[in-house]
């Protein structure tokens, strides 16, 4: 079930990656930026129950948190620089 | 009981991550980015909420159940703040073609002041 979980978020993530090679505009990246991340923290979180696989909980708090300040940061980054 | 709260958490798991791959969807489907915002920013919330319940009734120790509460608690506050700035940035600086009347710019115009 773990396994399970953890595939159809690697094809979310994909997906994700899809449009942010695809575009067409810089706002289209930004969502899919925004996107991947959450997925990648899901991804982990999942990670962190599977036995062996060495990730633990305070992790996904880690990458959360980072996820949000990543946003924030690509968000000045289009209000400073224009499209 | 045991059993009974691994399989509510396995679907729990499941189900967050088929949240993730509707956004995925959502992103792929949509034609313009305000759009596609609105696919990325819901779904993924929920299903890290989603997540976080079954990883919490998976693992079953007080340390755990700390944590990914704080995870989703943290990713409750900050997910509408991130997308709102994106939202805010890109509305400000890349123009989008919308349907119907775009009412940000209108309550902005400097004849309503």
């Amino acid at each position: 079930m773990i396994d399970v979980a953890l595939v159809i978020t690697a094809v979310a993530a994909l997906l994700f990656v899809a449009r942010m090679l695809r575009g067409p505009a810089l706002a289209d990246r930004v969502i899919s930026v925004d996107g991947f991340v959450s997925a990648i923290v899901i991804g982990v979180t999942i990670a962190s129950v599977r036995p062996g696989s060495g990730v633990v909980e305070s992790t996904v708090l880690v990458v959360a948190l980072g996820g949000f300040v990543g946003t924030a940061i690509l968000a000045r980054f289009i209000e400073r620089r224009g499209s | 009981m045991d059993e009974v709260l691994d399989v509510i958490g396995g679907i729990a798991l499941v189900l967050g991550a088929s949240f993730a791959l509707l956004a995925g969807i959502g992103v792929h489907k949509f034609r313009d980015p305000f759009s596609r915002m609105h696919a990325a920013a819901k779904s993924p919330t929920l299903g890290l909420v989603l997540v976080t319940i079954g990883a919490a009734l998976r693992i079953r120790t007080f340390g755990a159940i700390a944590t990914l509460t704080l995870v989703g608690i943290l990713q409750l506050l900050t997910s509408p703040v991130g997308t709102h700035l994106a939202a805010r940035a890109v509305h400000l600086r890349v123009k989008v073609p919308q349907d119907g009347v775009d009412e940000l710019e209108r309550d902005q115009s400097p004849e309503l002041r």
